[in-house]
């Protein structure tokens, strides 16, 4: 009897403690942010990061919100879903944040999703892009509980990469055949599943889809295959330093399709370019984001970005987004009546706003609630600058097609 | 033909810079008789080692093994004295904890790593800035030769020419000198070998940097072919691991042969199979060897 009584006491003391740590109304106001800052996937993480600090510095000096000063709660993912689900976890039960942003990889994302909404917080999805992040029916829920769905997303899903590239290969390119060649993760694959099929949409032939895991050293034997099949385009899902790799290497065998196309990732990164050196030239990607598109703030974050970190760390999408998650975090805050999960998912449902990334507004479509609806673009690497050629109307260069790699190469 | 010829000699290519990552896991599991789980991570000090001397000294990758190996094995002997030889030393602590404590090491050297590098991506690239000069790298470390249409990426044929070398030099060592013998006769038999005379606590000490000294010099010719951060080290690792395995515990000639099957059957697996297989294919003939031949290929070796 005795042991009870202790026992609920220490409960009971426990769950005061606990009261009073929510309910404290002074201080500043934390948003949890999920990245892998450590691990192979690192490099993303950090530009995130330094991204959405620039934010937080930003809101704060000019004045909050509501006189609060905003911090972001990073929690390093590692990369691993498992470890993702244990800082969602932490940030939820310990940190007590009302609302999560951040994810990068798709897989560990979609593992963090899973855990917001066992908890009920929201969790705005800013990088990570596998399609069933935002479709309810992935997730183990319970009938009605489809309606509370805690998950939203800004970035378009991989399935949608490549709707700006469709565009550019058919009135451009207009090949016949295509090889795809991924890595071998969530992204990788489901993004190649999804370029299979625009391709079978537009009439091209797909010759064959290649994956790769990490730890690749020599991509070789595979480049020749794909060289004695010929394909007209060769296009590729890989993170950066893979992706100069696998040009540096195509370089090597001389294998030149008409174009090399990259899905965004490693494509569009600085790193990409330094790594890969001339054979990084004239290579296309698809991407999210440019800082020369007629965004408001665009090129400033972009410039800001620069002058903080220096000329050899540009900016691509990754940290567009992660700057436009932390506005749109603001911008929930400001509408919210309160900062618990629950005001924070209302204010969520009714976001509409503009952001250096492009429109914030969740609209549900197909399987997909709480998706934001973006349109994407495609780039090219043009005397060492990543130049955004496609749409045409909003392009700052002209394409280069055809190319002829090897001429590129040979300088 | 042209697909197999080039397989075959990316494979052998690689199975050489495997085997020689190989050996030196194989050497310290021969005599300390542990998995040595920080093997990817030494290499890893070794990679970052030759990048900051490229970086900041413009030292050439494979000058920079005249400094890795013997700095690299200063770094061993030190963990293996002080960490790893007071647990082997106590008959009451158990292998796995000896083995365990490896796997500590290699978590704080990644830790380190990170702390001072950051987990920025760094490799040999094309055009380099160096002392604010922007120079092209010289052409052995990014070019190919092309035989027939074959192409064969420079910096790899070094690097297998190299760990040919350092693998004849190390047999040398073991077969016709003192210390060698004594490291060999402490693998066969350490109860006899310290009856013989041979201080044992000295050559656990001494293999372990030997062991490492040879994974050093498989990082300085890896850094010229990919690419290196914190993370880096237990892909190879497990490699090592792999090849340790196949070759027979302890087994050197078993390692050399362990490594270059490996890398063949990477290679051959990515060309014929999928290069998403690539890693299923080298741990399926992982598997076989474990269930057909359960002391590996040294069975077939005598060394």
């Amino acid at each position: 009897m005795k042991k009870i009584l202790v026992l609920s006491l220490i409960v009971a003391i426990g769950l005061t403690f606990l009261i009073g740590c929510s309910s404290k109304e002074e201080g500043s106001i934390k948003i949890g942010v999920l990245l892998p800052l450590t691990g192979s996937q690192a490099k993303f993480g950090e530009m995130e990061k330094n991204s959405f600090d620039i934010a937080q510095a930003e809101i704060n000096q000019a004045g909050g919100i509501k006189g609060r000063q905003l911090e972001f709660v990073y929690e390093d993912d590692t990369g691993k879903p498992d470890v993702g689900r244990m800082g969602m976890e932490k940030l939820i039960a310990q940190d007590k944040v009302p609302m999560i942003t951040g994810g990068y990889s798709s897989s560990v994302t979609f593992a963090a999703a899973q855990v917001a909404q066992k908890y009920r917080v929201p969790f705005m999805v800013c990088t990570g892009s596998v399609d069933k992040i935002t479709e309810p029916e992935a997730y183990d829920l319970n009938k009605n509980d489809g309606d509370k769905f805690y998950v939203y997303r800004i970035n378009p899903p991989v399935s949608e990469y490549a709707s700006g590239l469709e565009g550019f290969i058919n009135s451009v390119v207009k090949p016949k055949s295509v090889m795809i060649f991924h890595e071998g993760t969530t992204f990788g694959t489901k993004g190649a599943e999804a370029f299979a099929k625009t391709c079978s949409k537009l009439g091209i032939d797909v010759l064959g889809t290649e994956s790769y895991t990490e730890g690749t050293v020599d991509f070789k034997p595979m480049l020749l295959g794909v060289k004695e099949k010929n394909p007209d385009v060769v296009y590729m899902i890989a993170y950066v330093m893979d992706a100069a790799l696998l040009m540096k290497q195509s370089k090597d065998l001389q294998l030149s399709p008409q174009i090399f196309i990259g899905a965004g990732a490693g494509f569009t990164m600085p790193a990409f370019r330094e790594n890969a050196g001339v054979a990084s030239r004239k290579v296309v990607s698809s991407t999210l984001w440019h800082q020369s598109l007629p965004l408001a703030g665009a090129q400033e974050y972009f410039d800001k970005y620069v002058e903080k970190f220096g000329a050899e760390n540009t900016p691509d999408y990754h940290g567009a987004e992660a700057y436009a998650a932390a506005y749109v975090v603001k911008d929930v805050l400001n509408r919210a009546t309160d900062y618990t999960p629950e005001s924070l998912k209302n204010a969520l449902d009714k976001s509409d706003l503009m952001t250096v990334f492009g429109p914030v507004k969740f609209t549900s479509y197909g399987k997909k609630i709480h998706q934001n609806k973006m349109d994407t673009y495609v780039v090219q690497w043009i005397n060492d600058e990543l130049k955004l050629i496609w749409p045409q109307s909003l392009a700052d260069a002209d394409y280069a097609f055809p190319i002829n790699y090897a001429k590129e190469w040979a300088e | 033909m042209e697909t197999f010829l080039q397989t075959l000699a990316s494979g052998i290519l690689i199975g050489g810079l495997y085997a020689i990552i190989g050996i030196g896991m194989t050497l310290i599991m021969g005599v300390l008789n542990i998995i040595n789980l920080a093997h990817g991570q030494i290499l890893m000090i070794s990679m970052y080692i030759t990048w900051v001397l490229w970086h900041y000294f413009g030292i050439d990758p494979y000058m920079s093994i005249f400094i890795t190996i013997p700095t690299v094995f200063l770094i061993a002997e030190g963990i293996s004295k002080y960490f790893l030889h007071p647990l082997i030393d106590k008959d009451s602590i158990l292998p796995e904890n000896q083995v365990l404590m490896t796997v500590g090491i290699g978590m704080v050297i990644m830790e380190l790593a990170r702390t001072i590098f950051t987990s920025d991506f760094k490799s040999i690239s094309p055009t380099t800035t160096l002392r604010g000069e922007k120079i092209d790298i010289p052409g052995y470390l990014q070019n190919s030769i092309h035989i027939a249409n074959i192409s064969i990426s420079i910096p790899l044929l070094i690097a297998f020419s190299i760990s040919i070398f350092l693998t004849l030099g190390l047999f040398l060592f073991l077969t016709k000198t003192d210390k060698g013998r004594s490291v060999r006769a402490t693998a066969q038999d350490k109860g006899a070998a310290a009856l013989m005379g041979i201080s044992t606590a000295k050559i656990t000490i001494l293999t372990y940097g030997i062991g490492s000294a040879l994974d050093a010099a498989a990082g300085s010719l890896l850094l010229p072919i990919y690419y290196l951060y914190p993370d880096v080290g237990p892909i190879f690792t497990v490699k090592a691991f792999v090849i340790t395995i196949l070759g027979g515990l302890g087994s050197t000639v078993g390692a050399i042969f362990g490594g270059l099957i490996l890398g063949l059957a990477e290679t051959f697996g990515a060309t014929y199979i999928s290069m998403g297989y690539k890693d299923a294919v080298g741990l399926i003939i992982f598997l076989l060897v474990l269930v057909f031949f359960p002391g590996g290929l040294k069975r077939f070796t005598k060394v």
